[in-house]
């Protein structure tokens, strides 16, 4: 019994390590290539580690290119659905959590939202394009705010009923009884409490809508309204050997979610599977 | 309340903030956007962006996009009848979809352009909707003609080859034996540029057309699957592949000047702006071991040259047409063409084309001019071409690939192509 | 908002069947509920509507044409070809994540049993599931792609192969980088689910069944198993979800090729609308989309082990 377990752990180990290499050396990859000046890029086989680091290739993309632009737009769109999630998420959860509403509606209101997990933002890309061309917001930053926060909207009622449900009711009795209406104790018991779980849900739904790439590279023309993801992958071109400036422009991409998250990321996974893994 | 009433106000203060910043370059006479694409091409005008902003106060704003994401684009936004680009680079392909819709303002009529006799007469002809030559869409024929983009990267397709190893091949037969002949280690014979729809597309049809085939004939009959356009393709699949480089199928324009730039193949054809920005660039193993020559001839007696010249248009959306068309009027005075030429770009202009002091930095130039002399083709005018060239782009590079042999790509792409044009009208 | 609040005892909610505004709670909340509900409806019902009446158009459009861009979307052979991708996709993605994550949440649930290793395993399960599509679309290009990538270079170094693989140029190469994308970033997602919920498993039960002498492939079939298996559930239908709907990655990494091997659902829908700008085939297509969805869904969701109270 005492070998087999040895031998186990020996061999789980090695598997460990294993998948430790798979999921760094791309990241790493992902960095290397992004500090490669261009003259290196041209030899005929890449190198491991490269041989003249530089910051050029990020200077280049935020600059040269003019990123800095789509990082501002992406910061706005993604406050302003934030902004408009939380508040319409708040006005839906709160009526469904702590007041008598009838089951069938909040049970239905549930599964409405879980159910656009299901749904191809493809498939809703071709007709919301037609509706922003014909009210005149294609190339605006405010058709963005609108489609995120229809999609960021069930996970932000999933995220806040959790929350809400885990505080409970007797709090704001307690107010009642002192004689609160209901709208102070919304705001003066409630929302206190609520705020780690505002937070953390405000902090995932800025990711996820940073992360966006389908509706921005549709709905936008111009670095007016384009969002950092969309100039990612318009470096992705083979016709040009800019292969650093394309990796430098990935890393920034994915350090913003990935700090975001990372701070949030007791939340997270609560978060991805509609509260079933709940944080202990 | 108080609280969600003022997070609310902010919010409606920030949209409305939000509204008036969306959706550039309307009325806005101090800065003019360019949809632009993104590579060799548009260096030249970005060289010239603080110029023009000195000399006349308008700031240049270039969107680029990758090839195909270009035209994606400008059909999404013409189609949105969206004024966020005032002017726009199209590849002269693209000319018939856009002329067709009517997407793009006449410049001759509208803002008075006129042909210069110092620019090659093709220019314009290429510029011009519908077509002063060749077959004319149904749809199209009859229609008033109008210039309607200018010439502001003077591409005509050409080839290369490393004159230390070998002689200038005067015919495809020529290139193949020196390709045999040269296809040991590292050093491959010839380089194909072969992935899908664009690229190959472009790389193969002045070989289709020096066999003698064609993708239409004059009344738009599809005769890809003719005896000569077949022997063209097999030429392609067969024999060039094997004495190209390896996977030919994923191989790009800068990835194949980079091969002759490091000096791992012998011939290729190429496009002027890859030559001075890749295969004589920096990292280049190969100065003064190249020479850039007209397109060889095939068995039907003739070299094609093929045109791809980017032009620069105002959209029929745009608003500040006036000044858009000022700075496409600069872009092709002599003293700008010089200094476009001086920065990277390709002239259009005669004169400065033949300019022998330019000719020593760029010495593509005078073969270019003769190119342009000489009328090279252009791909087919049709609105559909977007369509077919993915077709044919897509079934070359799968016979590329090897993933069917040449008589299997022709077929599929002719009924494929037959079906397109039937679906649009053209055989009414 | 100053209604009077009743006494504390009646603000528990009643059982009642569905009556409106009977008590002042009742009638706050559909007051809150009902418009914003309302908006958010229309908001929700506008596209579908729009792509609908599209749908019916010629080109979009033009006059109504009744089923006409529907009968073309369903002649046309590409679409079969994006179902079969899809489905190949799935095939493949699905049965690899799900085995390989809950064999790594058992691996590590075994092997590694200090709280602050377990601890760094979760920060750095967790990044990779974060990463913007379009940053692993970058990643992935960087590791596949001819003359750079990383792949060919470190098989070529390690003397495993001696000529370049053209990963993204062959179909099943291409499908296997593309699928190899999707389950590097989700298996941390699925050891995640599975850990904690190997977490739930009582010490007793287990120890129980080791003093009996179980090996721990009979530990795991026996006991483990069992409250593991709503969280299977789960994942396997967000994992899904997920794949039926892939784009962005794709998209970066191959555009839907070499051809169209890689072309899923999504990639083809892109395709029709944007590429080919067939606006009424594209919205038939939409449709039928969003209805097959609707129907998956509600075949599926009652599996689902989600609160929905």
């Amino acid at each position: 019994m005492g070998r087999s377990h040895r031998v186990l752990k020996v061999v789980g180990w090695l598997a460990l390590v294993v998948f430790a290499l798979i999921y760094l050396f791309p990241l790493y990859w992902l960095l290397n290539t992004s500090v490669k000046g261009r003259a290196e890029l041209f030899a005929s086989t890449p190198t491991l580690v490269a041989k003249h680091p530089t910051l050029e290739p990020y200077v280049t993309v935020l600059f040269d290119r003019g990123y800095v632009r789509l990082l501002r737009n992406s910061l706005v769109v993604c406050s302003l659905t934030v902004l408009l999630t939380l508040v319409i998420g708040m006005a839906i959860t709160y009526p469904l959590t702590r007041l008598p509403v009838s089951r069938r509606l909040r049970v239905g209101v549930l599964n409405w939202a879980l159910s656009l997990r299901f749904l191809p933002p493809i498939a809703v890309v071709v007709p919301y394009f037609l509706i922003v061309r014909t009210i005149g917001l294609y190339n605006n930053p405010l058709a963005l705010v609108f489609v995120y926060t229809l999609f960021n909207l069930p996970f932000g009622i999933w995220m806040l009923k959790g929350f809400m449900t885990e505080i409970p009711q007797e709090v704001e009795e307690a107010a009642y009884v002192d004689g609160a209406t209901r709208a102070a104790a919304f705001r003066r018991v409630l929302l206190p409490l609520m705020a780690p779980g505002l937070l953390a849900s405000a902090v995932i739904i800025f990711a996820f809508c940073w992360s966006e790439f389908l509706f921005a590279l549709i709905l936008t023309s111009t670095r007016d309204a384009q969002t950092f993801p969309v100039g990612v992958q318009g470096l992705v071109t083979q016709f040009e050997i800019i292969w650093n400036e394309m990796a430098a422009a990935g890393v920034i991409a994915i350090a913003v979610p990935l700090v975001l998250m990372l701070a949030a990321r007791r939340h997270v996974l609560a978060g991805l599977t509609f509260g079933v893994i709940r944080e202990k | 309340m108080r609280h969600a009433t003022k997070l609310m106000a902010m919010s409606a203060v920030l949209m409305v903030v939000m509204a008036g910043c969306g959706g550039g370059g309307g009325g806005d006479t101090d800065r003019l956007v360019i949809a632009a694409v993104q590579g060799n091409e548009s260096e030249g005008i970005k060289a010239l962006a603080d110029d023009y902003e000195q000399e006349t106060g308008v700031s240049l704003q270039i969107e680029e996009l990758p090839y195909p994401q270009l035209y994606e684009k400008l059909v999404t936004t013409f189609q949105a009848n969206d004024a966020s680009y005032d002017l726009v680079m199209l590849d002269d392909p693209w000319m018939p979809k856009f002329g067709t819709e009517g997407w793009l303002q006449p410049l001759d009529s509208t803002y008075g352009f006129e042909r210069d006799p110092d620019i090659a007469g093709v220019i314009y002809d290429v510029g011009t909707w519908p077509p002063p030559r060749g077959a004319v869409p149904p749809s199209e024929q009859g229609k008033e003609a109008h210039l309607l983009g200018i010439t502001v990267v003077g591409n005509v397709e050409m080839f290369m080859y490393r004159t230390d190893l070998m002689d200038r091949p005067a015919t495809w037969d020529d290139v193949l034996a020196a390709a045999k002949a040269n296809d040991k280690g590292d050093v491959s014979g010839y380089a194909i540029r072969g992935l899908a729809t664009n690229p190959v597309v472009a790389d193969f049809l002045p070989i289709l057309w020096s066999f003698g085939g064609d993708v239409f004939d004059e009344n738009w009959d599809v005769v890809f699957d003719s005896k000569e356009s077949l022997a063209a393709v097999e030429f392609l699949v067969n024999d060039l592949k094997a004495v190209a480089e390896a996977s030919p199928e994923t191989v790009d324009a800068a990835d194949r000047s980079r091969l002759m730039a490091i000096g791992e193949t012998a011939q290729s054809t190429v496009w002027p702006g890859e030559i001075n920005s890749i295969v004589l660039g920096e990292g280049t193993t190969v100065d003064g071991k190249v020479s850039f020559i007209p397109m060889p001839a095939g068995p039907s007696g003739q070299g094609f040259g093929m045109m791809g010249n980017w032009l620069l248009a105002i959209p029929t959306a745009a608003e500040n047409g006036e000044a858009a068309a000022d700075f496409i009027r600069w872009m092709t005075e002599e003293d700008t063409q010089r200094l476009y030429a001086e920065n990277g770009g390709i002239p259009s202009r005669t004169s400065v084309l033949n300019d022998a002091g330019l000719n020593e930095a760029n010495p593509y130039f005078s073969a270019l001019a003769e190119s342009l002399a000489a009328t090279p083709n252009w791909r087919p005018r049709t609105d559909q071409w977007n369509a077919v060239e993915t077709v044919l782009g897509t079934n070359l590079n799968a016979a590329l690939a090897g993933q069917m042999t040449a008589q299997e790509a022709v077929t599929a792409a002719s009924s494929e192509i037959h079906d397109i044009m039937e679906q649009a009208g053209y055989y009414a | 908002m100053s209604e009077p609040v009743p006494a504390a005892a009646s603000l528990a909610p009643t059982a009642r069947r569905w009556t409106l505004g009977h008590t002042p709670q009742e009638r706050l909340a559909y007051k809150l509920l009902l418009p914003v509900l309302g908006i958010v409806f229309v908001i929700v019902l506008l596209p579908f509507l729009v792509a609908l009446i599209s749908s019916l158009r010629e080109g979009g459009d033009g006059a109504f044409v009744g089923g006409q861009n529907y009968a073309r979307a369903l002649r046309n052979p590409l679409l079969y070809d994006a179902l079969k991708a899809t489905g190949l996709y799935a095939l493949i993605v699905l049965p690899t994540e799900i085995l390989l994550g809950t064999g790594l949440a058992l691996l590590v649930n075994r092997v590694v049993r200090s709280p602050n290793l377990r601890a760094l395993i979760f920060v750095f399960a967790i990044i990779p599931i974060v990463i913007p599509p379009v940053g692993v679309g970058v990643i992935a290009r960087l590791i596949y792609a001819p003359d750079y990538g990383a792949l060919n270079y470190l098989l070529q170094l390690g003397g495993l192969i001696q000529q370049e693989i053209p990963w993204l140029s062959r179909p099943m190469t291409a499908m296997l980088a593309v699928a190899s994308v999707d389950i590097w970033q989700w298996t941390p997602f699925v050891y995640l689910v599975m850990f904690a919920g190997l977490q739930t498993v009582p010490r007793e039960s287990l120890e129980a069944a080791q003093v009996d002498g179980a090996t721990w492939w009979q530990q795991f079939v026996q006991i483990e198993l069992f409250y593991l298996r709503p969280l299977l559930l789960l994942v396997l239908f967000l994992r899904l979800a997920d794949v039926l709907r892939a784009f962005d990655a794709i998209f970066v990494l191959t555009g839907g090729g070499p051809g169209t091997a890689t072309q899923l659902l999504s990639l083809y829908l892109y395709r029709v609308g944007f590429k080919f700008f067939n606006s009424g085939e594209a919205a038939a297509l939409a449709i039928m989309v969003l209805v097959g969805m609707s129907l998956l869904y509600s075949g599926v969701a009652r599996l689902l082990p989600v609160e929905r109270d």
